[in-house]
């Protein structure tokens, strides 16, 4: 069914469909509205969720902690400093390799105090272990959210959607809202590994002394590693449900291209027009999505970029004393290949300033005529002198 | 190392272990460790009686109203009376006065009395083991009668000797019906005499009659009261029409209610004083209650006070009686005016102010100044020596070759009042069960051993070795109440008659509460020190090192286990834990 949804509302959709049983979550601009209808949801009874209300994003972490180890299918949605409030449970929840599924959308952390988007809280959170998959509009967020589910079930990993604020979240795009029937076909009922039964008790998540804690990482990673292929799998799957597949990653007119622009989030929509018009000027332009994060797609990336003389990588974040992070990703990625592009990062949109089509072309123009980068990242539209000095 | 990865993830590693954590024993790391000490509340050291109040009023919330009677039986056979009569000091230590309001025990120990009246209930007690000594108890009043009612307890053959024809001393002659019916003080002696107490009546006590007692027993207990008007020492007391308030009283208690009009003077602030104005309007006069202090002076229980003004008595303060002479429509009354020249104690020293006098025409005057012993020969050795002991509320002597006396009561007690009478038989108990086991020596240390915190007060059930024996002397102070478990609640308010209902005639005043108004008010207690089983200790352990049991404390801790973190401690509301060091030379 067809339907124009805001992208917040996309997502409680999509987590209606994916029958989930147990909701916690705190509200914080700019991700209340998926909960507040998902709210709606559970108390009309077209969810029949257990809907728990908090007092803190660490507590609604902590409660599907809980929920997720007694086998059910959880799922919270949170930004910025919510997300950093639940940092030390994102730890716990994929170390204790509990399938939970978050709605992240993206917002800048204070101060200054600013609600607008910026890929910075969830990036910063890149080491937790949890799969991080990023969505350019509200179909993409509804798809990617289901498939979040199925993935995270398969290989035990918790994982975040990720949603750019306002110009996704608060968006209104028409849908396609998938049938119930497929989307139970898609994801069948959550078997646990383990979980917390009394009837037959055990002892969770315990000390863990230092002669089996290296091993339960390294299967962490495996987990992760496993996971770049199953999405493969699970994607193939969800197009001949649904139609639709995304991939790690995207390219957009790579073959031969000689500069690839590489973006995320809605900022890529954007892209696909400017590579567009500058393929018509006769440019050899390229474009490559970044969908997932974590795991970092390595070969994927490199299946497209390895031919192309120079990437350009659009960063709506920064990690300071170092460089835009995807940027800083693409580059480890590449350093040992013989013959790799070289690495323009620039840093453009930080809380939620508009990158243009104009932005995108003077990124462009800069990395064309520039014959080697001349720092890690090149800060974009930065006002002289800055607007309150 | 090469590392095969495992594809799929069937089963992710986690810590996850299905043997128990027994083996990790926790109790290694302790140094303070919890104990269940349970401590002693306010309330039952201020009790003349030493009542275990905290306990009964736990009772009573749990609605175990027959195990509550009971526990009050274990340190006073009156609980119907002390219900109606005691002036109820525990009330003002009451922990709960410093949150919001003291708990009504007054109220609460007359419900749980009239409850076992009601449906006629026996309390459950061992029978003791019959001792050989008999002893002679003279004076049916409240000391005497639990003196009588202690020492059957403890299995002494006892005979009570009264001079009257009803035993209950004050309590049947001196307290007036609306204060305490007569029925109520039946069905509590009935008790007594199912102890096997033989009370013989109509015995008037005199020196042969206690020379051949002391031949036939192995001790007397004297509770024989003062009964003896004090003179007013001014011309004209003994002018016939010029009464007496003890005798005054006793009329209106056997049945015979003098008709009086007019203006009555009742001369005194003593509580006769007071029974005999409110017997006054009763019977038809106005009444002046002259009183030569202040108010505040007055001996009088306050609440007393209040309510003789309540019901019309008039209250001259700082006026003394100078003279009293005959007129044609009763009497002339001079009262010279005192002033008050300094405070000893808060009580005022008063002298007369020269020159400033006053007459007035009354109808009748009665005198209830106070009392004495009957007899000089009933009042207690004045010195202590080796053959005399002066406890907190009784003297004990011994002479050779003859029997021990115990002087008790109004006799020998700090207080004139029934709770101290009480304690007073109490206290004449313990020391001759001392002498006759353990011998003289024996008694002071014995009978400290028994004292509700540092006493005077004390508990036959820790005597006699029952489970209040476990109580810490430690008296709870309201600091070491954990409020967080309390919500403010309003103190019950005792129904009474109203004024102009009381003025009809005898009736009691103050009335029933219910079964559910009488636990509402039970659940408000903090039971200081007092463990109630609310299990906080065992949800707070993050050791599970609280273990139920069968034991009289219904739990211990696992020492194994317990880390000796406090919580239990913190989080039990109402002080009956402890945190101490380890036990020195034990290792955990």
């Amino acid at each position: 069914m067809r339907k124009v949804v805001e992208g917040s509302h996309a997502v409680s959709e999509a987590v209606r469909l994916c029958r989930v049983q147990v909701i916690s979550a705190y509200p914080i601009t700019p991700q209340t509205h998926i909960v507040e209808l998902l709210s709606e949801f559970c108390s009309e009874g077209s969810l029949k969720a257990k809907f728990l209300r908090v007092e803190s994003e660490h507590s609604a972490m902590a409660a599907l902690i809980g929920a997720a180890s007694a086998g059910v299918r959880t799922f919270t949605a949170t930004s910025s400093q919510g997300l950093a409030l639940m940092h030390e449970l994102l730890h716990w929840a994929s170390g204790a390799r509990l399938p939970i599924v978050m709605a992240e959308v993206n917002r800048a952390l204070a101060p200054g105090w600013n609600i607008w988007t910026d890929q910075t809280d969830s990036l910063a959170q890149r080491d937790t272990g949890w799969i991080q998959l990023y969505c350019e509009d509200a179909q993409e967020a509804l798809d990617t959210t289901i498939q979040a589910f199925r993935l995270a079930e398969t290989v035990f990993l918790p994982v975040m959607v990720v949603l750019d604020a306002f110009f996704l979240s608060h968006t209104y795009e028409p849908v396609d809202i998938p049938e119930q029937a497929d989307v139970d076909r898609f994801l069948p009922p959550f078997k646990p590994a383990f979980r917390l039964d009394t009837a037959h008790p055990a002892a969770f998540n315990q000390l863990s002394p230092p002669n089996v804690y290296m091993e339960m990482r390294r299967d962490l990673q495996d987990a992760m590693e496993a996971a770049t292929g199953e999405l493969k799998k699970i994607e193939a799957d969800f197009q001949s449900f649904f139609g639709r597949r995304y991939g790690a990653v995207e390219a957009v007119q790579c073959d031969d291209a000689d500069i690839i622009l590489v973006t995320s989030g809605t900022i890529t929509s954007t892209c696909r027009l400017v590579v567009e018009k500058l393929r018509a000027q006769g440019e050899k332009v390229g474009l490559l999505k970044m969908r997932l994060f974590r795991p970092f797609p390595r070969e994927e990336i490199k299946q497209w970029v390895l031919r192309a003389r120079k990437l350009a990588v659009v960063d709506r974040n920064f990690s300071f004393g170092a460089s835009g992070i995807f940027a800083q990703e693409i580059r480890a990625a590449l350093c040992n290949e013989p013959k790799r592009p070289l690495v323009f990062g620039y840093v453009a949109g930080l809380g939620g300033r508009d990158v243009t089509t104009d932005i995108l072309e003077e990124i462009y123009w800069a990395t064309k005529t520039k014959p080697y980068p001349e720092s890690d990242s090149l800060w974009v539209g930065l006002q002289q002198p800055a607007p309150a000095a | 190392m090469a590392h095969a990865p495992m594809t799929p993830v069937s089963v992710p590693f986690i810590p996850r272990s299905t043997t128990t954590t027994e083996s990790n024993k926790t109790g290694s790391w302790r140094f303070l460790q919890p104990r269940y000490d349970e401590k002693t509340a306010p309330c039952s050291v201020a009790c003349p009686a030493g009542e275990d109040i905290a306990r009964v009023e736990m009772l009573v919330a749990q609605g175990l109203f027959k195990e509550a009677w009971e526990t009050i039986l274990q340190e006073n056979p009156f609980p119907g009376v002390c219900g109606r009569v005691c002036f109820h000091p525990c009330e003002s230590v009451c922990n709960r006065g410093a949150f919001d309001e003291p708990i009504a025990i007054h109220t609460l120990e007359r419900f749980v009395a009239d409850t076992a009246m009601r449906y006629g209930l026996q309390p459950e007690r061992t029978r003791p083991t019959p001792q050989s000594q008999r002893v002679a108890v003279v004076g049916a009043g409240p000391s005497g009668l639990a003196a009588a009612y202690f020492l059957a307890r403890l299995g002494y053959g006892c005979d009570v000797f009264e001079g009257r024809s009803e035993p209950g001393g004050l309590l049947r002659w001196g307290i007036p019906p609306y204060r305490l019916p007569v029925p109520v003080l039946h069905w509590e002696l009935e008790h007594l005499r199912t102890l096997g107490v033989d009370i013989r009546c109509n015995h008037k006590i005199t020196t042969d009659v206690l020379h051949a007692l002391k031949d036939r027993y192995a001790a007397v207990f004297l509770g024989c009261g003062h009964y003896k008007n004090v003179a007013l020492g001014i011309p004209g007391e003994d002018l016939p029409g010029v009464e007496e308030g003890l005798p005054f009283l006793e009329k209106v208690r056997s049945g015979d209610w003098p008709s009086l009009s007019g203006t009555v003077a009742v001369i005194g602030g003593g509580n006769t004083a007071v029974d005999v104005s409110r017997c006054a309007v009763r019977l038809g006069a106005k009444v002046l209650m002259i009183y030569r202090r202040r108010r505040q002076d007055m001996p009088a229980f306050g609440h007393e006070i209040q309510m003789a003004l309540d019901e019309g008595v008039e209250l001259m303060e700082l006026w003394a009686p100078q003279t009293i002479t005959p007129h044609p429509e009763g009497f002339r009354l001079t009262l010279q005016k005192m002033e008050v020249v300094s405070e000893v104690n808060g009580r005022a020293q008063v002298r007369p102010i020269a020159g400033e006098t006053t007459e007035l025409v009354v109808q009748k005057i009665f005198k209830a100044l106070g009392n004495s012993a009957e007899e000089p020969w009933l009042e207690p050795p004045g010195e202590a020596g080796s053959h005399i002991l002066h406890l907190a509320n009784t003297v004990v002597e011994r002479r050779e070759n003859s029997a021990v006396i115990v002087y008790g009561g109004d006799l020998a007690a700090q207080s004139k009042s029934v709770a101290h009478a009480i304690g007073s038989g109490k206290e004449a108990a313990m020391a001759l069960d001392l002498y006759f086991r353990k011998g003289w020596d024996a008694i002071p240390d014995g009978v400290a051993r028994c004292r509700v915190g540092p006493g005077p007060s004390l508990s036959m059930e820790v005597y006699m070795g029952g489970e209040r024996c476990r109580r810490n002397p430690h008296v709870v102070a309201f600091q070491e109440i954990n409020t967080d478990y309390f919500l403010y609640g309003p103190r019950i308010v005792q129904p009474r008659l109203l004024v102009e209902e009381r003025l009809q005639g005898f009736s009691e005043i103050d009335l029933k509460v219910s079964a559910a108004l009488a636990i509402r008010e039970a659940e408000r207690c903090f039971n200081c020190g007092v463990c109630n089983q609310c299990d906080n200790c065992w949800l707070y352990c993050p050791d599970i090192a609280v273990c139920r049991d069968a034991t009289p404390q219904g739990r211990h801790i696992n020492l194994d286990y317990c880390k000796g973190c406090g919580v239990c401690v913190v989080e039990c509301p109402r002080n009956a834990m402890s945190l101490v060091e380890n036990e020195s030379g034990v290792l955990p």
